[in-house]
């Protein structure tokens, strides 16, 4: 019956030797850890006015460089709203009419968001913002390892099909 | 055997009912305990509901007793004329508060935070019963005692050519005689033109230039105030003001916008009636041609249909005085005296 | 295959044939889900300080998705409150058959037309359209929640069994749809020891326990889908032939019996909503949370109407059109529609690792609401345990995008090998790996979609 035969081929789970394994292992270390240097620029002072509003940021998505000092002038619009930046866990609170100065060095890299850190509604939870500071390395290792994880399992197959 | 399970049976019967209703019913009940402790007043923003309930009552010398709750965004509490600091009220979180009211009267209380662009509807009344005594009599505020219609125009043709300063108006050491421009009243009642022009009028003051004049007004309006009274105003200006007339002063705030380019009937909307502008406190056209006097009845009385609030209950009269006097220095340089 | 029997170990046999430690749980369980209808409708309408919204969203949410259904499958449905009331009236007892024929109800049979997971794919799916409002709103979450027992109670008086469970429940389909992957299964020792068992006390009950509430014969099961884990027939077996085994997870996915077009729509609704919320709900888009918030609105429509053509048409759409480029290219003229049905389950380990990788979204970062929550259910003030006050704190911020990349990636190399395995089953003797590439590559796009969309 060929359920059955089926149901033995599959108690295999990994089909290749473990010099497959090791070499996928090598290339997945090297695109987890190898070293992209960011274009070097030099540091500077930036500041970037953000408008609150329930339930989003004005501008949503900031860049900056790494080493920059980076003021976020946070304004709200309507009511209290308040400013948390994941990673570098930060946050400041800001009042209409009262402007809000978050400063700090953008030493960590990567894509971090900010949310709101004061209950402004239904949707306060989802009041998201993104900061960029130099180019997303964390998105690109995992595209990589997303185009590797799927090389990999279709390619550990190959043996397979020669047993069978 | 099957009595044994049927004991069983009703012991965890019985272990469910108390353990699933037990629970529920524990904290309606502590629920109806906890009333007894204070009066909820909900906070809402003000298109939602603004106070709940908006009425209080309490005797004169009884404690008043609040648990104040917001149920959507942070709100603030603070009764009018007092002194006392504003309590927030964050959502979710009970603050409790208790007031004890020595003098039977009418209280306002407000909240202190801006929830919209109503926030500053948001307020209700305290009534204090006792045996009233005097009978209150309050003086009627200067822009009645000296005529002074709040609505009527007063831009004046001014050209400055740099912002005066109080500092190089001191340093110009002019004598201006004490019963001509140094009593209150006359400071109040005049504008920084109408003083310019009386300067200009002076024998002394035909030798200087216009820009001096003006730094000598910076200085003598100065010589009104206090640093202290400054930096109050400037605290109470971007609690209560900056949101609509801006940080800078510009008229810019960030509710400045629901009537900027909107045409009036789609600005209407969010306040419930046809707004205007708010005032630019650095335009010298139009805040050179303005006594204090006006300024403060402004301020106590409101826009009467503009959009701006009045706020004769919630400020005592120091607090209206020291916004009058932040407001300067949209226009002077240096004003504080140090 | 290797399997372990769980049974094995006494305690386990105690605490899993005994029927004390599942009531007090359900119990326990029941009494925490009416303080949420409780919670939702007297309490504060703050959602981030209501018990209802953190319980259920944070607390419930993230114990089900992340620990229950990956490690136990079905596990939450072994106490879940909301089909309690029902089943103990049906019954007419609590803790163990007494007599036959007590109880209540018609125990009609379900009709055999709505003997598929169709009803819960809509069931979820409008639970899915009006989901911003239901998971911020405490009042609208105490509906739905006293509206799903209401129904559950209403359904065990008409209908047999857990109709509810299997039929109805919103939440039901996905649990089994993403049980499959679980290490754990309960299955029977040996099919011949059922085969001459004349009775079969495990679907029609005897003194020990109950007929399989989810009306399955344990002796044909191959799936844990409809298995409820409750343990009944565990109770009910006279040869001891119920085995709990600890397995290679995920092994369901290969069984070629039991593949149906409902639970293959079932995966694309699941995967589909799961990159929607983390664009409505993840991304700095406000117009789009306005939209998805304002139901009934003319912009809430085009959300609605964008979320349905993107689950049930696009994601799909595109998926058949990949199938059946295989298909074309496969001896022995296979049906594009079945292949589509048999390689959807493929898509079970990547759209779980979907969900994952969104909930760590929310979860870690609002989690810290539970402990203000807990000791101010209502936000009346109260202070059972002195953290009322305690201020909200993101927890791991640095790490959580790193977790969530790693959570995909595993989901997608999972979902890969199984895509190879499938597409060797019947076509063994010919198998070519890179046969499979337009699903591969779709598994991919979508896992990248995910990535920018969560981590980017």
């Amino acid at each position: 019956m060929r359920h059955k035969q089926t149901r033995k081929q599959i108690i295999e789970i990994f089909p290749r030797q473990s010099w497959f394994w090791s070499l996928i292992g090598v290339v997945s270390l090297g695109i987890v850890f190898v070293p992209i240097p960011s274009t070097f620029s030099q540091p500077v002072e930036k500041t970037l006015r953000v408008e609150a509003s329930t339930f989003e940021f004005t501008p949503a998505v900031l860049s900056v460089n790494p080493g920059d000092l980076v003021t976020i002038e946070l304004n709200s619009t309507d009511v209290v709203h308040g400013l948390y930046l994941d990673g570098y866990d930060i946050q400041i609170t800001a009042q209409p009419g009262q402007t809000a100065y978050l400063k700090f060095v953008a030493d960590a890299r990567g894509t971090f968001r900010f949310r709101c850190s004061v209950s402004c509604g239904a949707l306060h939870p989802f009041m998201i913002g993104k900061l960029k500071v130099g180019p997303d390395l964390l998105l690109w290792r995992g595209v990589g390892m997303a185009v590797l994880a799927a090389l990999a399992a279709v390619w550990s197959f190959h043996s397979w099909s020669a047993i069978t | 055997m099957a009595t044994r399970r049927i004991r069983a049976e009703w012991i965890a019967r019985m272990l469910v009912l108390v353990l699933v209703f037990g629970l529920s019913a524990m904290a309606l009940a502590s629920r109806w305990i906890n009333r007894s402790q204070g009066i909820d007043v909900h906070a809402r923003m003000p298109e939602a509901g603004g106070w709940s309930p908006t009425i209080l009552n309490v005797d004169v010398g009884e404690p008043l007793n609040l648990r104040l709750i917001s149920d959507d965004v942070v709100h603030g509490f603070a009764v009018g004329q007092s002194n006392q600091p504003p309590v927030d009220i964050l959502p979710g979180k009970v603050a409790e508060v208790s007031l004890t009211f020595d003098d039977p009267g009418t209280y306002t209380f407000f909240c202190t935070r801006w929830c919209g662009p109503n926030h500053w509807r948001m307020r209700g009344t305290i009534e204090v019963n006792g045996p009233l005594d005097i009978p209150e009599t309050s003086d009627p505020p200067p822009y009645l005692t000296l005529g002074i219609d709040l609505d009527s125009p007063h831009e004046v043709p001014v050209d400055l050519v740099r912002r005066p300063s109080a500092k190089r108006g001191a340093a110009l050491d002019f004598d201006i005689s004490e019963e001509d421009y140094l009593t209150h009243d006359h400071y109040l009642s005049l504008s920084p033109y109408d003083t310019w022009l009386a300067v200009k009028g002076l024998p002394e003051g035909s030798q200087l230039s216009d820009s001096e004049i003006w730094d000598i007004v910076a200085w003598r309006w100065a010589s009104n105030t206090t640093s202290e009274a400054i930096s109050t105003g400037e605290e109470l200006y971007a609690q209560n003001c900056a949101a609509c007339h801006g940080q800078t002063g510009k008229g810019n705030g960030v509710f400045a916008r629901l009537v900027e380019g909107d045409t009036p009937a789609d600005s209407s909307s969010d306040f419930g009636h046809k707004i205007v502008a708010p005032t630019d406190f650095t335009d010298p056209i139009h805040m050179l041609g303005a006594a204090p006097a006006r300024l403060h009845g402004k301020i106590l009385r409101g826009g009467m249909g503009t959009g701006m609030p009045s706020w004769g209950q919630i400020f005592t009269e120091d607090q209206i005085w020291a916004i009058v006097d932040y407001l300067w220095t949209f226009q002077f340089l240096n004003t504080n005296k140090e | 295959m290797v399997r372990y029997n769980l049974i094995q170990i006494p305690v386990l046999r105690t605490l899993l044939t005994n029927r004390w430690p599942q009531l007090i749980i359900r119990a326990l369980a029941l009494a925490g889900f009416l303080l949420a209808i409780l919670a939702g409708f007297v309490g504060t309408p703050v959602g981030n300080r209501n018990f209802a919204i953190i319980m259920v969203w944070i607390a419930w949410w993230a114990l089900l998705i992340m620990v229950a259904v990956p490690l136990f499958g079905r596990g939450w449905c072994s106490i879940c409150p909301i089909p309690i009331p029902g089943e103990w009236l049906q019954n007419g007892t609590i803790l163990g058959p007494l007599k036959k024929k007590s109880g209540f109800g018609l125990k009609m049979r379900w009709p055999n037309k709505f003997r598929n997971i169709w009803l819960q794919n809509v069931a979820f799916t409008v639970l899915a359209l009006f989901s911003i409002v239901i998971l911020t709103q405490p009042r609208i979450t105490g509906i739905v929640l006293l509206a799903l027992i209401l129904i559950a109670v209403g359904t065990s008086f008409i209908f047999e069994r857990r109709t509810f469970c299997r039929y109805l429940c919103p939440v039901g389909g996905f649990i089994g749809l993403y049980s499959q992957v679980s290490p754990i299964e309960v299955r029977v020792r040996d099919t011949s020891v059922c085969a001459g068992h004349k009775v079969k006390t495990c679907y029609t009950g005897n003194e020990d326990g109950y007929g399989c509430p989810w009306g399955i014969f344990p002796g044909g099961m191959v799936k844990n889908t409809n298995c409820g884990t409750c343990m009944e027939c565990l109770r009910t077996c006279p040869y001891d032939n119920i085995a709990v085994n600890l397995r290679p997870p995920g092994t369901d996915l290969l069984q070629l019996r039991g593949r149906k077009l409902d639970e293959a729509f079932k995966a694309f609704i699941m995967l589909g909503s799961a990159v929607v919320y983390s664009v409505v709900l993840i991304g700095p888009w406000g117009a789009l949370k306005t939209a998805a918030f304002a139901v009934g609105s003319f912009a809430w429509w085009g959300y609605a109407l964008s979320f349905l053509a993107f689950v049930y048409l696009l994601l799909p759409g595109i998926f058949y059109l990949a199938v059946r480029f295989i298909s074309q290219n496969v001896p022995g003229k296979r049906k594009p529609l079945r292949m589509f049905t048999e390689y959807a389950y493929a898509l079970v380990p990547l759209g779980l690792a979907a969900w994952i990788a969104f909930s760590l979204s929310f979860i870690f970062t609002n989690v810290s609401y539970l402990w203000s929550v807990l000791s101010d259910p209502f936000s009346w003030g109260w202070n059972l345990f002195g953290a009322a006050n305690s201020s909200w704190t993101p927890y791991f911020s640095k790490y959580v995008p790193a977790v969530q990349v790693l959570v995909l990636i595993v989901g997608l190399f999972w979902s890969i090998t199984v895509i190879q395995r499938i597409s060797g089953e019947r076509t063994l003797s010919e198998y070519k790996p890179w046969r499979t590439w337009p699903v591969v590559a779709y598994s991919a796009f979508v896992t990248v979609g995910l990535l920018w969309l969560l981590v980017g």
